[in-house]
């Protein structure tokens, strides 16, 4: 008695299987791997920032983890301070603000120095291009690890600059003329020496050799595009660099200078490295007390996200400016 | 003449900058005792017996770091590759939107992405866990193939298409014998591009890795609490003649100024 029921049941097997590889089928495989794709994008690329927001609403439990929760007061402790409204502590807005005034600086000068460097650059022929291409992009590539290592290495008091400068003699001239004096109010100098560590300067100037070959790189496209011929005419018509410069060059590379600007001052944002080694504790920035609050020793996780998401909003208010320049170029190219 | 001679003189002195602390780095790892000194005292080449002999620690971060650079140039490439293609050939809203949101992590400070993904991968678990590393560095790496690809795409002769299809090729077929072919070296640069930045990368490996494995950037940052020793340096050697090699290759076999967006016009 149990036959039919088994020919049914293969039956429907048959069935079964036939309609999952029509599903498949009509769903088309290219759409099922862009599937695929799109959770993972949401997944792993987009969720995170989400969670960010979310924990930064949660709450610290003393001598515990943290609950989620709902409320403003992490936000209010970042601008203002824990005590807020009896007192107000500007601790962390002072950092945002060092955030933000390296990162001004630090794209400023790598802009300011990458910018002759790469339109001198375009001029050579391909194959220098492509040969000075390979140094920046090497050099692009060195982790802000090593980076600090190097310079830390350069500025050090017992062999570096300092120890050179003495050596050189120029130490001595210093003492003399009283400019000693000065750099120490300036806090750059020892009673005895220069000293660059630990300094606002060494870390402005670590964070611009930081974006440098990203300066050069973002600079690239726009120069090497400028019309050649033009400045050719303008040459045979008597204009001088300057003039060239000012008429050809500079209009049409406005736009993308600005958008380059925007786009390392976005990246210098998240200095971390530079900002613990060269600057002292009480010039460090968000993403220094970023880390503290979540792995380091504060351990509050609510806390490091509110602040983390106040570093992507600033991010984003500037990479947004940056698009809408872009848009701006294409419409006038 | 004097304007020439400026001109290389500026360029000159903008690679001397750069290389500078580079060269400090390098030339210190040639130091005989332990502590870096510029320039090195009783040079020897006894640290590079260190990194690859001599000290397990170095050995075993240097596999982790190229088994995750590995992996994660490799899943770039696949998660990347569909999109890029998608955008070129039916360039919809959501195929714009997709390509957007896989550039976001690199585009924005990567420090809040690494908080993220250090909340993602607790409560999932896997915080720690190499295979995580992975994923993260894919995720925040991805922009890199997925530019180069599109430049690859947009740089396919629209009439080799035309006469394809005239002649009767399925998509697939153009995909196999035009598409692949003639974006190959873009994908290559794009692969290589997640490698040499995966080698470098510290921040976001920093936080997923949860001090449970080390790269070899991660571990020179941890052992600086006992400050630099000539033998990070030779790590940082290492690295660097990757770096060199792979971007000398791209040059060579790919068309580097076209890739970092010069004018195709000009070839001089």
């Amino acid at each position: 008695m149990s036959y039919p029921a088994a020919a049914s049941d293969i039956q429907v097997g048959r069935a079964d299987g036939k309609s999952a590889s029509a599903f498949i089928k009509g769903l088309g495989l290219s759409n099922i791997v862009m599937g695929v794709i799109t959770a993972v994008i949401l997944f792993v690329f987009v969720a995170p920032f989400l969670l960010v927001l979310v924990v930064s609403f949660g709450e610290k439990i003393e001598g515990a983890s943290w609950v989620w929760g709902f409320d403003f007061s992490n936000y209010i402790r970042v601008f203002v301070g824990v005590d807020w409204p009896n007192s107000v502590t500007l601790l962390y807005t002072l950092k945002l603000y060092y955030t933000l005034a390296y990162a001004v600086l630090g794209s400023l000068i790598a802009v300011g120095f990458a910018f002759p460097f790469t339109y001198f650059m375009t001029q050579g022929s391909r194959r220098s291009q492509a040969m000075w291409l390979v140094f920046v992009l090497a050099s692009l590539s060195m982790s802000e690890v090593f980076v600090v290592m190097g310079w830390d290495i350069l500025l050090s008091n017992r062999s570096g600059l300092p120890a050179l400068l003495k050596a050189v003699g120029v130490t001595d001239w210093l003492k003399e003329t009283g400019w000693l004096t000065v750099l120490r109010d300036w806090d750059l100098a020892s009673p005895r020496n220069v000293k660059f560590k630990t300094s606002q300067l060494a870390t402005v100037l670590t964070m611009a050799y930081l974006v440098w070959p990203y300066a050069v790189i973002l600079l690239f496209a726009p120069l090497s595009r400028i019309d050649r011929s033009m400045i050719e005419a303008a040459r045979t018509m008597g204009a001088g660099s300057v003039t060239v410069l000012r008429t050809i060059v500079f209009p049409a590379v406005r736009l993308p200078v600005f958008g380059s600007l925007l786009l390392l001052f976005v990246y210098l944002l998240g200095t971390y490295v530079t900002v613990t080694y060269f600057a002292e504790p009480a010039h460090q920035t968000l993403p220094v007390s970023i880390y503290e609050s979540i792995r380091g020793a504060t351990l509050n996780a609510p806390f490091g996200a509110a602040q983390a998401v106040i570093l992507l909003i600033t991010a984003g208010i500037f990479i947004g400016f940056s698009l809408l320049l872009a848009r701006l170029a294409e419409r006038k190219a | 003449m004097i304007k020439a001679a400026f001109k290389q003189g500026f360029m000159v002195l903008c690679a001397i900058y750069v290389a500078l602390p580079i060269m400090v780095v390098c030339l210190s790892a040639l130091n005989g005792g332990r502590s870096m000194l510029f320039p090195p005292e009783d040079p020897t080449l006894g640290r590079f017996v260190d990194f690859f002999v001599n000290e397990p620690v170095w050995l075993n971060s240097l596999e982790n770091s190229v088994v995750i650079a590995l992996s994660a140039a490799t899943l770039a490439i696949l998660i990347t590759w569909p999109i890029a293609y998608d955008q070129w050939k039916k360039d919809t809203t959501f195929s714009k939107v997709l390509a957007s949101l896989a550039g976001l992590p690199f585009a924005l400070p990567p420090i809040v992405f690494g908080v993220g993904l250090s909340f993602l991968w607790t409560f999932i678990g896997g915080l720690g866990n190499m295979l995580t590393g992975i994923l993260s560095h894919t995720a925040l790496l991805a922009a890199l193939p997925l530019v180069t690809i599109s430049i690859g795409l947009q740089s396919i002769d629209r009439a080799h298409l035309d006469a394809a299809a005239t002649m009767g090729a399925s998509e697939g077929t153009i995909l196999r014998t035009i598409i692949l072919p003639q974006t190959m070296s873009y994908t290559l640069s794009g692969f290589f591009f997640v490698v040499v930045l995966s080698f470098h990368e510290f921040i976001v490996m920093f936080f997923v890795s949860a001090s449970s494995y080390a790269t070899v950037t991660l571990q020179i940052f941890n052992s600086l609490r006992n400050g630099f020793t000539p033998t990070m340096a030779v790590g940082a050697i290492t690295f660097l003649i990757v770096s060199i090699i792979v971007f000398s290759l791209t040059a060579r076999f790919g068309d580097l100024p076209r890739l970092m967006g010069a004018d195709q016009a000009r070839k001089d």
